[in-house]
């Protein structure tokens, strides 16, 4: 114990550790009706080291190679120590990095903590959002499975649905007229480097834009819960009289982290294959196309809808202006209140949106 | 007034930049896409109606289809030459002579097409004998089992108690090759190095499966027994990957056991400073 004071003394007078400590864990104050919807900001982050670190140790085995990633990952699955566990971890947490992605923006959207100031947190979680598809879609491919191979020639096709510059972008997509060898080194590349680099950095701007702005306030549990934003002039959002971030909400942190951790432990250890299809077990072959090629089950509302119009444009259109609606919502909804039952509209975009969301990948999945 | 001016400039700055984005953010498209069959045997035949279509649509569900043996490898043929894939010089058979049957399927069936030869049917081959499609169909050819030793298809040349004696003698052996081949299968489908499984069993159900082509009922039943040998070690095999299975699962609950475990201690300890 006198040796860690030391070191502690040691640090403070040359850092000033105390007034860190003091200014971002004692002393960082949190609205006092915080509720358990606000760690997930901290799940995704457990998520994201944990798929940099699996990633990192996938790549000693695997071979980005068409001849040779299959095998690779044969070989990781059966005869590396551990390998099997190390490569579903890190399937298993990619979708749970969407999925607690998506728990994220719906809690964040209907607390409506998405209001001014805080444009700016939304923008860069809504990039994230659509990063952490890419680096989802990215991955796919690596194994070179049939599953892989065919779903990145589908994804790829609708990038042709643009007019003028579609075919140039698939080509450019591919490396080629086919999905092939290219693909895997561009996707390679995307998804070990490019993706998670990007990742990093919108991670690093969103956390500075909370840092600079403050904690929202829920707007549950408290008379006025409308937004208390003047516009004036910048203003920290500060709690006085609040909980501390240590040890209180590090606390409620670590329980949603560790209730996290054994849900994705429970799909790791006992369905291991949950989003697998026999499909991811057979070699890629260009000649061979399956029967059904279903994309991952976050896309299978907009496969869905794609297959609902009969010009691929068109389909590809509308899910861009929903996106784009999505992303700018904070300049288009400007109203005070945050309390979603006190905003019927919102609600209704928001329940109806869901439940179509629902419905189309239902849909997807049986069609 | 000028943060709404503001606000509506952000958003006409924004609006660009994110439907790039959301286009780019939907890379999923229609399902089936069709990248066109490379075979021009295929590509001609399947499109055409009635007899010259239908071998195309009977392969497509075959064995030899899921296998990749395409028309040429029992018509001949250049199946990637449009104008000459018919040609004689390309080494075109069309249909092959009765018997020519069992040399055709030979070519690769090297082992059965011996047997064959050597057993009643083969000796009766051009004298109103069977050859192999007879019992195993041409383009419609599926995966042997035992289910092909049937009276109906026996009794069509002669009795079926001699074919009774080697279909019983059969029966539980076959049962086995099957279950074991759903099990390889399962774990294949889990994503399992079933390689060396899958080629033991293929020997074992291609040497027992000859079994039925020499029509010998002694020979059948002491086989048998050498290949039942020969099937314990697979499963034996098998074993041990279910109880690898069993292992994982116990340290799952270990995990998920330990991690609930701890988010109860973070809960209760939350609660104390609370």
């Amino acid at each position: 114990m006198l040796f860690l004071k030391r070191i502690y003394e040691w640090a403070e007078v040359r850092l000033g550790v105390r007034e860190l400590v003091e200014k971002n864990l004692t002393g960082y104050l949190l609205p006092r009706n915080i509720n358990f919807w606000y760690s997930m900001g901290s799940i995704l982050l457990f998520i994201f080291v944990t798929q940099v670190i699996t990633g990192i140790l996938l790549l000693v085995y695997y071979l980005p190679e068409a001849e040779k990633a299959y095998t690779s990952i044969g070989a990781i699955m059966n005869a590396v120590p551990f390998g099997w566990l190390i490569r579903t971890c890190h399937v298993v947490g990619s979708n749970m990095m969407v999925l607690f992605v998506f728990l994220h923006m719906l809690s964040v959207l209907f607390m409506g903590s998405y209001k001014s100031p805080r444009e700016l947190n939304w923008i860069t979680g809504f990039v994230l959002f659509t990063l952490v598809q890419g680096l989802c879609l990215t991955g796919y491919l690596l194994p070179w499975s049939q599953l892989s191979f065919w779903a990145t020639t589908v994804a790829t096709n609708s990038v042709g649905a643009i007019p003028l510059i579609g075919e140039f972008l698939v080509e450019f997509l591919r490396g080629g007229k086919l999905v092939g060898a290219p693909t895997l080194g561009r996707f390679y590349t995307l998804h070990i480097a490019v993706f998670p680099l990007l990742i990093a950095i919108v991670v690093g701007a969103h956390l500075f834009f909370l840092e600079r702005i403050g904690v929202s306030t829920p707007p549950f549990g408290q008379g006025d819960t409308r937004n208390r934003w003047q516009g004036d002039a910048f203003r920290y959002e500060g709690h006085p009289g609040g909980i501390p971030f240590f040890p209180n909400y590090l606390l409620q942190d670590m329980t949603s982290i560790a209730i996290y951790f054994a849900l994705f432990a429970a799909v790791v250890f006992f369905s291991p294959n949950l989003f697998f299809t026999k499909d991811a077990f057979v070699q890629a072959n260009p000649f061979q196309t399956p029967a059904h090629i279903k994309p991952e089950w976050y896309f299978l509302a907009n496969y869905q809808t794609l297959k609902l119009f009969p010009n691929e444009f068109i389909g590809l259109s509308i899910q861009g202006a929903a996106m784009t609606f999505l992303a700018l919502l904070p300049f288009i909804d400007r109203g005070k209140e945050k309390h979603p039952l006190k905003r019927p509209l919102f609600m209704v975009c928001a329940v109806g949106g869901i439940l179509l969301y629902i419905g189309l990948s239902i849909w997807g999945h049986y069609s | 007034m000028n943060l709404e001016r503001q606000a509506m400039k952000n958003l006409i700055t924004c609006a660009g930049l994110a439907f790039l984005i959301g286009c780019l953010s939907i890379p999923v498209t229609a399902a089936e896409v069709s990248l066109g069959d490379k075979n021009v045997c295929i590509s001609c035949h399947g499109g055409q109606p009635g007899r010259l279509g239908e071998p195309v649509k009977l392969w497509r569900e075959s064995i030899h289809a899921a296998n990749n043996v395409a028309c040429n490898e029992c018509h001949g043929g250049d199946p990637n030459d449009a104008v000459n894939a018919m040609s004689p010089a390309r080494g075109f058979l069309g249909v092959p002579k009765e018997t020519a049957i069992p040399g055709v399927c030979g070519r690769c069936h090297v082992g059965v097409e011996k047997d064959y030869m050597h057993s009643a049917h083969g000796r009766a081959l051009g004298k109103g004998g069977p050859t192999c499609v007879t019992c195993h169909g041409n383009h419609l050819v599926v995966k042997a089992t035992l289910d092909i030793i049937n009276e109906k298809r026996c009794t069509a040349c002669h009795g079926y108690e001699r074919a009774r004696i080697i279909r019983e003698a059969m029966q539980q052996t076959e049962g086995l090759i099957v279950s074991m081949g759903e099990r390889i299968d399962s774990y294949k489908g889990e994503g399992v190095e079933t390689d060396r499984l899958e080629k033991g069993l293929f020997s074992v159900r291609n040497s027992f499966h000859s079994l039925s082509h020499n029509l010998d009922a002694e020979m059948v039943k002491r086989e048998s027994a050498r290949i039942n040998t020969e099937l314990n070690s697979i499963s034996d095999s098998l074993g041990k990957i279910d109880e690898q299975r069993k292992k994982r699962r116990l340290a799952g609950v270990v995990v998920v056991g330990g991690a609930l475990l701890a988010a109860l201690v973070f809960c209760l300890l939350r609660r104390s400073y609370d």
